[in-house]
């Protein structure tokens, strides 16, 4: 992460005080997100040699596209990691959050103006959960939000008896005002000569706000230094326990949102949706420079990991040479950005010490 | 054992400048030195963590590395390195189980090394159930199995009762004489004074003096360490004046009960004084502190600056013993500064960070409190212990809380920063606030208090006014005698049974 006051500092100070390491911290944060920008410019030049014809514009907008709901995600991680915890139950909240808004509005009537707000509440209300067992009863988050992954699994199932909900072939004896479907619809329409989903915009500006609030206010500021040393926090009483249960409710109500904009996209929402999204957005999240012990992490690393990602799994796609590459060089880069992390740690602390 | 010519270089930093030191068989070799004299980089080199630039070392009078024979070298850290989840006498064959199949057992050689180190009677016991004095002499006892030809006593005492100290010394001398290599250092300089044969001064870099025998004085020693003596020796002038007797308290306690730690205290303190709480380990006073910081659960009534219970809370401000409690290693030395800040000093409406407030707020506390870095971005890590500890302090001083509350402030701290904190908390009192430092060592009571209680099994005793005293000796005599009469004072009514220490426990 950037430091407090790196620019201020720097000309208040004689200039010949060596390698500063404000000049430092900022090398490393650049050396990281400068070797990420270069994956993903290399992985874009590959797919232009190997398959020129498919290189256009328009892939490139159905990467941002297919990334989205991932990057969306991965900020609400981002926040739980820094502040040392783990969150396993987002992908099923994900489901969840699309599943409960097609019972609400396609089965049971609810127009969607409230559907939609109660949607990403259940959202906001698994986050209170994960967060008050993990903090107030001090159960570890690996395991509350194991258990709470399956839990929300099972209320999805529960919810919509297993089957798959479609505004625009709605089960008979159901009907949506032509009216409320424009508006879920238009939440994630095309504009533009060359199509580009609103999708892209609500996570732009989702990644923009988490931002701000990561990077630029006292709440980011002190989710780091609870994340970076928990029994100090709690001594110099910093709110850990509200900033903790915060930290989970923003992580259940991005995830509900990701979860309701890939259902008005994709138009349909099944019971399992999402569960497979787990892992990808925890690789997005350390390729990112996260770090699984807190007090690490920052908002443009995860989504330059998540378009890293979603980079390699569309062009893989276009190569087609079988579903298999996807996972190993899945695997391959999660691994290698953080051995590559650590071998660069390890080089400045040598040189530092 | 010799050394000679030792260089190590840290990118622009020297911090071994061709050192030569000899150590004689049967002695204790004590080194000294402020923090950042290259004692630690000395440690590490001796015991393979680091590779020197230049220079050797000799054992027998044969040139030797700890590369080869890494068994050789055996540290005693302050905290012990070992596996808290094993028993002790697991603990004493790990790494040296042999081929078998079964689960390692100790040999009888083993058997009689622990029963002479005193660890007969907690063998099948986890270590990390045991006290640390008994962590320490496991450690102890794996390096004698093994064989080990040289010990380095790092700190080793620093968190030990004073009983339990001089058990580790006796341990330490017995080694010496059966003809081991023998290092201890350290920062008090009582102990290097009373259990070192000779005591090298470690200066920039360079062993400055060895001194023995009669010049082996803490004085002497004291003298070596300060380059520029900063007011040691003339505390007594430093102390601000006696304000008129009858000003009123700016905070009290009544009736102030804490279950198992110390009962029915009546304590008050008044603005622009600094007061000391002292009380071996388990006496209560450590938690009788921690209560003030409202991190204990207690019965009485508290007031402070005339608000009482939930209002004082953020009148006070609490600094732990440890830097590992109070200090962000993901942090710059800024942000360490400022962390504990909120709305509106670092942050406006919608908790926006106002960057270059903190900006001066950082480059303002590091010129207040004397810290002693390049700039405030880097690392907190890449300071000095002596300055970390500033920076824990000056985090709290931040705050500018009416009651200042602190635990061992100085401990593991070099001379110079030492005196430089206690001019930051007289300093401080002297703004008219209160301070209250929880001491075990009378030389810090007689440097940086205006007055002291001694806690006893839960009891306080009467005040102490420190002007009173001409000498430390004085003073120690008294609190000596204190401690004995409260003790039979205690025994005679009702004992509150001190609960044991809790040195890493969370806020209650």
């Amino acid at each position: 992460m950037t430091s407090v006051d790196s620019r201020k500092s720097a000309p208040a100070k004689a200039a010949g005080a060596s390698l500063s390491s404000t000049g430092q911290a900022t090398f490393d944060l650049a050396l990281r997100m400068g070797g990420l920008f270069l994956a993903i410019v290399l992985v874009a030049l590959a797919m232009f040699i190997l398959k020129p014809n498919s290189f256009n514009l328009d892939v490139g907008i159905s990467v941002l596209r297919a990334m989205s709901s991932v990057a969306i995600m991965s900020l609400g991680l981002t926040l739980v990691v820094v502040v040392g915890e783990i969150d396993l139950s987002f992908g099923a909240m994900y489901g969840l959050g699309a599943n409960s808004l097609a019972v609400m509005w396609i089965l049971l009537g609810v127009p969607i103006y409230a559907a939609l707000p109660l949607a990403v509440g259940a959202g906001a209300l698994v986050g209170l959960f994960n967060g008050a067992l993990v903090t107030w009863l001090r159960i570890p988050s690996f395991i509350v939000t194991l258990g709470s992954y399956n839990l929300l699994y099972g209320v999805s199932l529960w919810i919509t008896k297993t089957s798959t909900f479609n505004p625009v072939y709605p089960p008979p004896g159901s009907e949506i005002p032509p009216a409320e479907l424009d508006f879920f619809t238009a939440l994630t329409s095309s504009f533009g000569s060359h199509p580009i989903s609103l999708e892209v915009v609500w996570m732009l500006g989702l990644a923009v706000l988490v931002g701000f609030l990561l990077h630029r206010t006292l709440f980011g500021f002190r989710l780091m230094a609870i994340g970076g040393n928990p029994a100090a926090a709690q001594l110099a009483r910093l709110p850990v326990t509200r900033y903790k249960i915060l930290a989970f409710v923003i992580c259940g109500m991005l995830a509900a949102i990701a979860g309701i904009l890939d259902f008005s996209f994709i138009q349909t929402a099944q019971p399992n949706i999402g569960l497979s999204y787990t892992f990808p957005v925890f690789a997005a999240v350390i390729i990112g420079g996260a770090s699984l012990s807190g007090g690490k992490g920052t908002v443009i690393g995860a989504m330059s990991g998540a378009l890293l990602l979603a980079e390699l799994q569309q062009g893989l796609a276009l190569l087609t040479p079988g579903p298999h590459v996807q996972q190993l060089f899945l695997g391959f880069v999660t691994i290698g950005a953080v051995a590559l992390d650590l071998a660069l740690t390890k080089i400045r602390a040598r040189r530092a010490a | 054992m010799r050394i000679n010519g030792l260089r190590k270089r840290y990118g622009a930093t020297v911090a071994l400048d061709g050192l030569d030191l000899e150590i004689r068989p049967g002695e204790v070799l004590g080194v000294a030195g402020p923090n950042g004299a290259g004692k630690s980089t000395l440690v590490r080199i001796i015991a393979g963590e680091e590779d020197a630039d230049a220079g050797e070392l000799f054992l027998d009078g044969r040139i030797w590395s700890p590369a080869l024979d890494w068994r050789a070298v055996a540290i005693v850290h302050q905290e012990p390195q070992l596996f808290p989840n094993l028993t002790v006498a697991e603990n004493m064959v790990a790494g040296r189980e042999g081929d078998g199949t079964g689960w390692p057992r100790p040999s009888d050689a083993d058997l009689q090394i622990m029963d002479a180190l005193g660890l007969g009677s907690v063998r099948d016991i986890r270590l990390g159930e045991c006290s640390l004095a008994v962590q320490q002499r496991t450690e102890i006892a794996r390096a004698v199995a093994r064989d080990a030809r040289i010990f380095l006593f790092d700190e080793p005492n620093s968190a030990l009762t004073d009983a339990e100290s001089d058990e580790l010394f006796r341990e330490m001398r017995k080694l010496a004489e059966s003809g081991r290599v023998v290092l201890l250092i350290s920062h008090r300089l009582g102990d290097l004074v009373r259990h070192c044969a000779r005591v090298a001064v470690v200066r920039d870099g360079r062993v400055r003096a060895i001194l023995s025998g009669e010049a082996l004085t803490e004085d002497g020693l004291a003298r070596q360490l300060v380059t520029e003596s900063t007011g040691a020796g003339a505390p007594a002038s430093l102390r601000a004046a006696e304000g008129p007797a009858e000003a009123p308290p700016m905070f009290f306690v009544r009736r102030w009960t804490s279950q198992g730690a110390f009962h029915d205290i009546d304590f008050s303190a008044r603005a622009g004084e600094i007061v000391a709480l002292m009380g071996v380990e388990g006496s209560g006073a450590r938690e009788l502190l921690r209560s003030f910081a409202g991190l204990e659960r207690t019965t009485g009534d508290i007031a402070l600056a005339g608000a009482t219970n939930i209002d004082l809370r953020r009148l006070r401000a609490y600094v732990p013993a440890t830097r590992a409690l109070s200090l962000y290693s993901n942090f710059s030395v800024g942000e360490n500064l400022l962390v504990r800040l909120g709305v509106p000093d670092i942050a406006g409406p919608l908790l926006a960070l106002k960057k270059s407030r903190m900006a001066a707020i950082a480059q303002q506390s590091v010129r207040r409190f004397l810290v002693k870095t390049s700039t405030t971005t880097q690392p907190i890590r890449s300071l000095s212990g002596g300055n970390q500890q500033k920076v824990a302090i000056a985090q709290a001083l931040n705050c500018k809380p009416d009651l200042l509350l602190l635990e061992e402030p100085t401990r593991g701290v070099d001379i110079h920063s030492k005196n430089e904190i206690y001019h930051l908390l007289r300093d401080y009192a002297a703004a008219g606030k209160v301070v209250i430092v929880f001491c075990t060592e009378v030389l810090e009571i007689f440097e940086v208090a205006d007055c002291a209680h001694v806690v006893t099994e839960g009891r306080l005793s009467r005040r102490l006014t420190i002007a009173d005293y001409q000498h430390i000796e004085h003073l120690a005599t008294e609190i000596a005698g204190l401690e004995q009469s409260l003790k039979t004072a205690a025994r005679a009514l009702s004992p509150v049974r001190p609960r044991p220490a809790q040195r890493l426990a969370g806020p209650g």
